[in-house]
């Protein structure tokens, strides 16, 4: 990748400030998106992102381009996403105020029907099995490729197509059997 | 939600939206500042300890230097001396009447000659080993 060679050239340069200033805009949102669909929680996993480019800011110098940078970090990502699984229980889901202020980000005025209507996907994804419901958050969340998908979570891509196969199906049929209730 | 494509669009609109907070950007730049001012006053203090130790080593190698030279010198001068003390005994009765006179004339400016030279050789030696890996202190 172009931004791999950019930031091996710069960080031999001993130019580490200008690197982060290549990753931020590259990987800020890639980065929270894995972080969040670890933690399912907005604050933490701001904070788990702010800790992730800090970490890489102080390993920069020791990056000799072998593995490539999206890989790196998200390895980096994983581990801090974990590190804070770790230190703290899951406090919120997607049904948080704090998911809806994200999605209202695509479509600023919903309409009450848009709304309820992603209420209730919402839980539908929150009852998906975590890795699921993982795949489909990354997947959707920038329109992201299966390879992307597959280097974030560090799994076969295979594994990333059926998983979000398996999703949708479920999510089809659920949203099915709500409309069918209702 | 009754097809894919629909499915696939609320999707997009839920999670297409997530994205750091605005003051994002900001906050790690302030924590990059700090952590590079922190890493900036490591660094010279890491610099400053090592030029230390360098200096102290250098210092220590150029005594233990200067005692070993000085040895060395005392031990050559005296084996030395001691020879041309027993090559002189024996070969005085051997040498001619003309040659023992010049050298009642000049015998303390050849001794003293002679000293220097045997004092020279083992410094010199030295100094040529010294230079060959030269030693810069501050």
């Amino acid at each position: 990748m172009l931004i791999d060679a950019r930031v091996l050239e710069l960080v031999r340069a001993e130019r580490r400030d200008e690197a982060i200033g290549l990753l931020l805009p590259a990987f800020r949102r890639r980065v929270f998106g894995l972080a969040y669909s670890l933690l399912r929680n907005r604050d933490a996993a701001e904070d788990v992102t702010q800790d992730v480019f800090i970490k890489i800011w102080r390993a920069l110098p020791h990056f000799d381009g072998r593995a490539s940078l999206s890989t790196w970090i998200y390895a980096i990502t994983r581990n801090a996403s974990l590190s804070a699984l770790r230190a703290r229980r899951p406090q919120s889901s997607l049904s948080d105020p704090e998911a809806m202020d994200a999605a209202d980000a695509v479509d600023p005025a919903p309409s009450a029907d848009a709304m309820a209507e992603r209420a209730a996907l919402q839980r539908l994804v929150d009852q998906l099995p975590p890795k699921q419901r993982q795949v489909v958050m990354l997947f959707y969340m920038e329109q992201q490729s299966h390879e992307e998908v597959a280097t974030m979570l560090a799994m076969p891509v295979g594994t990333v197509k059926t998983l979000l196969h398996r999703a949708r199906a479920t999510l089809s049929a659920a949203a099915g059997n709500v409309r069918a209730n209702a | 939600m009754s097809t894919d494509s629909e499915l696939d669009k609320h999707l997009h609109a839920l999670f297409g939206g997530l994205d750091t907070g605005t003051d994002f950007e900001a906050r790690l730049r302030a924590h990059l500042r700090t952590e590079s001012q922190a890493d900036a006053a490591g660094r010279a203090l890491r610099a400053q300890h090592q030029e230390r130790d360098r200096y102290r080593k250098e210092q220590l190698e150029l005594t233990s230097w200067r005692r070993s030279a000085v040895r060395l010198l005392t031990l050559d001068t005296l084996g030395i001396s001691f020879l041309l003390v027993v090559a002189v005994a024996m070969a005085w009765p051997h040498i001619g009447r003309d040659v023992v006179d010049i050298s009642r004339q000049y015998g303390p400016y050849i001794a003293t000659l002679l000293g220097l030279l045997i004092a020279a050789v083992p410094i010199v030696g030295m100094w040529s080993e010294r230079t060959r890996s030269s030693i810069r202190l501050l």
